[in-house]
């Protein structure tokens, strides 16, 4: 398995089915071959402290793809901080093979680095968990989709085969996505290799792809090298996909051929597996090139897609189609981390609408000068030359956005009343109880209940400023405040929370129905297998009825739940992005 | 009573301070007929602050009466004070004498000194009105006898009594004749003291579907962006006049009352408000300004987190898998599920 390369030396070769083709999914889970370098560059980014629900989701989400041992694994790796082999075991009571297994499954997903031990060369390597990467799985299914949505059906594959896989070459991306294409297609066609491969460059062009950033092959110069950079640790910097300027070159490949249609006539996986094996082992020329999923890309995808959104509900349609050109113009040039996008000129905007958008000139300069007066501040304008020079505020926006988020949560959870106290202070910063009531025109008894409640859920802020020294109620100020930073995060916690409850329930709920469960699968491959050998429809009608009204009903409902609880986890994820971005965005301000 | 000295505050605890020394001489009637001034340097007094009616200071009255004694003088004005013919104010440059007019003073016939000092304070409190601990404060009157002057007075119609919206068993008094001020009867929101909630949601409501049609007809015009942003605007003075022709109201609202309620309606995030300069004498624009409003959308639809029952469960801080609380076992999740 060419992925588990670039895994680690140190963990001793125990598995088997090293370097025999494209590994399946399960075959990632298990295996690993460690046969590479240890990372000298020790990424010293300062380890962020994760909250007890962010752990508890991450164990969830763990536990979910990749099982019971990795979810013990990296739990104890988020929970610890950086630790060596050895503690890990013993601290999590487990073997010592399968918490290689599990460490190379970790790294295979980005999930987990290493690096040299902090007791200077020579100690045991250590390794430490990413929180944030974990957490990421909540989104891949937005991933994915949003693959499909930009570059069909070819896209969507990619991306989920290298999500699903945490990184893959690029030769061994297309067979595999042109296999199951085929698999999917009628008989007698399939899918070009050819086809896959420009889907893939594409992705790559617009950098929703990027190379694995290289593991520093140092291994020979370490003794030289490894006290230079301890001795000058600034210079020091976590090897990012980014500063390989190779990042988004694709190597030159040769791949020719079309997809294969698995037939249920090979005799099971293994033969199969191997006959690939051999097949793939075949030198397609970029051996060692390494392919992830740029999950900053498309967060920014998702962050212009949300400003968009905003502007089409906000103003109307065309605003929207104005700010989303502004937006794919500045795509490429913006970092995903710059607080406005790279100032555009009125002229080159009209030049790059969408044709089948008539626009006229003047219009647009109305649309755009409209665009600037809004209050929310979406656009600005930093100049006159060319027309007038125009910028997205994408901080300003995702600060917006986030503060409609929290508005939104009051709203719904307290009444819209309790929303206009909210919104007040929001507007006004610090006030008195009284001013509350006045400016917000809500009884005095009914406003000091809603204050408190909201005080109570750390909604809202109270700020005692004493008149004299013994802070005497009767002589103190009380003004009542909103700071939306830390309430923004408080709100990120709770859909943090939110969404493992949901798992939960989603586990309860399978739990609860197993038996049922397995007995529809069980059937369903009974019919399968029947119809294939050509049974008499009154047997399977009689296998079908195995499964009774009541418990069809059951399976039904819990279909119904199950499906329910995973959109909700998506959309509560939705909150999250928009809130994650907004507290990043204000910390590299 | 209008002072044209900026700084000038009345000075009502110096009546119980001042000392009134007995004086004894010839009576003469003054040229009013009605109050008996016993002494000629009060009489020449008194005429001298009839020259100025809005007011003299002690260094007037040594230039014009050079032959009077400060021991003399301060007779004669303690003479005039207690009869209430004075007004004894501050300012910046000292003491300030004033005549009182002659109306107040004939209503205070008849009253002692303390009762003119209790209607001296309650005066000067103007139509916010002052509550009866503070009158003791300021006359230093024991409360009993604050009590029996009031209600005297109260039976004279010289003052009334009006319940304060703020807490609503505390009196405030003020003269008979003054209109309450807003901060005491709440203005038009308030009736008898309770705030009218559901009248000022049902305003809120009206101004709202105001603005909205106002926007809604302006984005069907198929006119310029431009026109169509600033024709869904409406001015305050448009939004009043349509609520007061609707005649919802059986008070009469005035413009800054629905400045109010238009304000609720910014912080209910459904309107927006920009404020132009407008020429001087267009209908409804205040100082040079007019303040425009227009309904606006939300920008974003209610967010995820709120769509799943843990961003509404009141017990939400309680719940941990395991205890008794928990998503397994949740009545809410349960509800939701199965609906």
């Amino acid at each position: 398995m060419r992925g588990n390369r670039r895994s680690l030396r140190h963990l001793s070769q125990n598995s088997t089915n090293s370097d025999v083709g494209p590994p399946t999914h399960q075959r990632v889970r298990s295996a690993g071959s460690p046969s590479c370098i240890i990372q000298t560059l020790w990424a010293k980014k300062p380890i962020k402290k994760m909250t007890a629900q962010e752990v508890r989701l991450c164990g969830l989400l763990l536990q979910e793809h990749f099982g019971e041992v990795v979810e013990r694994i990296g739990t104890h790796l988020l929970r610890g901080g950086a630790q060596n082999l050895r503690t890990i075991a013993n601290e999590t009571n487990t073997p010592l093979d399968l918490v290689k297994k599990s460490l190379c499954v970790l790294v295979q997903h980005g999930v987990c680095d290493f690096g040299s031990g902090r007791r200077g060369p020579g100690s045991p390597v250590e390794y430490r968990g990413n929180c944030e990467r974990v957490l990421r799985i909540l989104r891949y299914p937005r991933y994915i989709y949003t693959a499909k949505t930009l570059y069909g059906d070819t896209g969507e594959l990619i991306v989920e085969e290298v999500l699903q896989r945490g990184h893959m070459t690029m030769s061994n991306t297309v067979k595999t996505v042109a296999d199951r294409l085929t698999h999917n297609m009628e008989e007698g066609r399939s899918m070009e290799y050819s086809e896959v491969v420009s889907s893939f460059s594409k992705l790559v062009e617009t950098h929703f792809l990027q190379r694995c950033p290289p593991v520093a092959e140092t291994a020979t110069a370490a003794p030289s090298a490894t006290p230079a950079t301890h001795r000058t640790p600034a210079s020091v910097t976590p090897p990012t996909a980014e500063s390989n300027p190779d990042c988004y070159k694709l190597p030159p490949v040769t791949l020719t051929g079309r997809g294969k249609r698995r037939r249920s006539s090979d005799d099971g996986e293994e033969p199969g597996g191997v006959k690939k094996a051999k097949m793939d082992s075949e030198s397609c020329g970029d051996e060692g090139i390494y392919w992830q999923v740029n999950f900053e890309r498309f967060h920014q995808h998702f962050r212009d897609q949300a400003i968009i959104s905003a502007v089409a509900s906000k103003l109307d349609q065309t605003s929207s189609e104005i700010v989303r050109t502004m937006l794919r113009m500045s795509e490429v040039t913006t970092t995903p981390t710059a607080a406005y996008t790279q100032p555009l000129s009125a002229n080159e905007i009209f030049r790059s609408l969408p044709p089948n958008y008539s626009i006229s000139r003047p219009i647009l300069d109305q649309y755009l000068s409209l665009l600037v007066d809004d209050p929310m501040e979406f656009v600005g304008k930093s100049g006159d030359s060319g027309g007038g020079m125009y910028v997205v505020n994408l901080h300003r926006a995702l600060a917006n956005l986030a503060r409609a988020t929290l508005e939104s949560v009051v709203q719904e959870r307290f009444g819209s009343r309790s929303a206009r106290i909210f919104r007040l202070l929001l507007r006004k910063r610090h006030l008195e109880q009284k001013q509350v009531e006045d400016f917000a025109m809500i009884p005095a008894k009914e406003a000091k209940d809603m204050l408190y409640t909201l005080l109570s859920e750390n909604l809202v802020q109270l700020q005692e400023i004493p008149k004299t020294p013994d802070h005497a109620p009767s002589r103190t100020f009380y003004l009542y405040t909103v700071n939306q930073l830390p309430t923004a995060r408080l709100l990120l916690q709770h859909c943090y929370k939110t969404v493992a409850n949901l798992i939960e329930r989603r586990l309860f709920e399978t739990k609860e129905n197993k038996r049922l469960l397995e007995k529809s699968q069980r059937i369903e491959a009974i019919l399968a297998s029947l119809q294939a050998s050509g049974a008499e429809p009154e047997q399977l009608t009689e296998v079908e009825e195995m499964i009774t009204a009541p418990e069809r009903q059951q399976l039904e409902a819990l279909r119904h739940h199950i499906n329910k609880l995973d959109s909700t986890e998506n959309q509560v994820d939705e909150t999250i992005f928009l809130l994650e971005s907004y507290i990043i965005s204000t910390k590299s301000k | 009573m209008v002072c044209i000295f900026k700084n000038v505050t009345p000075l009502a605890e110096h009546y119980s301070k001042l000392t009134f020394p007995h004086v004894s001489t010839k009576t003469v009637q003054l040229t009013s007929g009605k109050i008996a001034i016993k002494s000629s340097n009060t009489i020449l007094l008194y005429e001298l602050c009839q020259q100025f009616p809005h007011g003299i200071t002690d260094q007037v009255i040594q230039n014009d009466m050079p032959h009077l004694e400060a021991q003399q003088r301060a007779m004669a004005i303690n003479r005039l004070l207690s009869l209430g013919q004075l007004d004894l104010l501050r300012n910046s440059s000292g003491l300030l004498y004033r005549m009182k007019d002659a109306q107040t003073a004939s209503k205070m016939k008849g009253s002692d000194n303390q009762e003119k000092l209790v209607y001296q304070v309650i005066e000067d409190a103007g139509n916010k009105g002052i509550w009866s601990r503070d009158i003791r404060y300021k006359s230093n009157l024991p409360l009993t006898e604050i009590n029996k002057i009031l209600k005297n007075l109260e039976s004279k119609k010289l003052i009334k009594a009006v319940k304060s919206v703020a807490a609503s068993k505390k009196k405030v008094y003020m003269l008979y004749n003054l209109q309450p001020d807003r901060s005491v009867t709440g203005g038009a929101w308030y009736s008898d003291q309770d705030f009218e909630s559901e009248f000022v949601e049902v305003l809120n409501q009206q101004c709202f579907k105001f603005l909205q049609s106002k926007a809604e007809v302006a984005r069907d015009s198929k006119q310029s962006p431009m026109v169509q942003r600033n024709s869904s605007f409406a001015t305050s003075h448009e939004v009043w006049k349509y609520i007061c022709e609707l005649g919802i109201s059986k008070v009469d609202l005035s413009m800054e009352d629905i400045e109010t309620i238009l304000n609720t309606l910014i912080y209910d995030g459904k309107v927006e408000m920009t404020i132009i300069a407008a020429k001087e004498g267009t209908v409804g624009s205040v100082d040079g300004q007019m303040k425009l409003y227009r309904g606006v959308n939300p920008i974003i639809q209610p967010t995820g987190l709120v769509k799943a029952p843990c961003g509404l469960c009141p017990v939400f801080d309680d719940c941990h898998e395991g205890g008794e609380i928990s998503p397994s076992n949740c009545v809410y999740m349960a509800e939701w599920l199965d609906f």
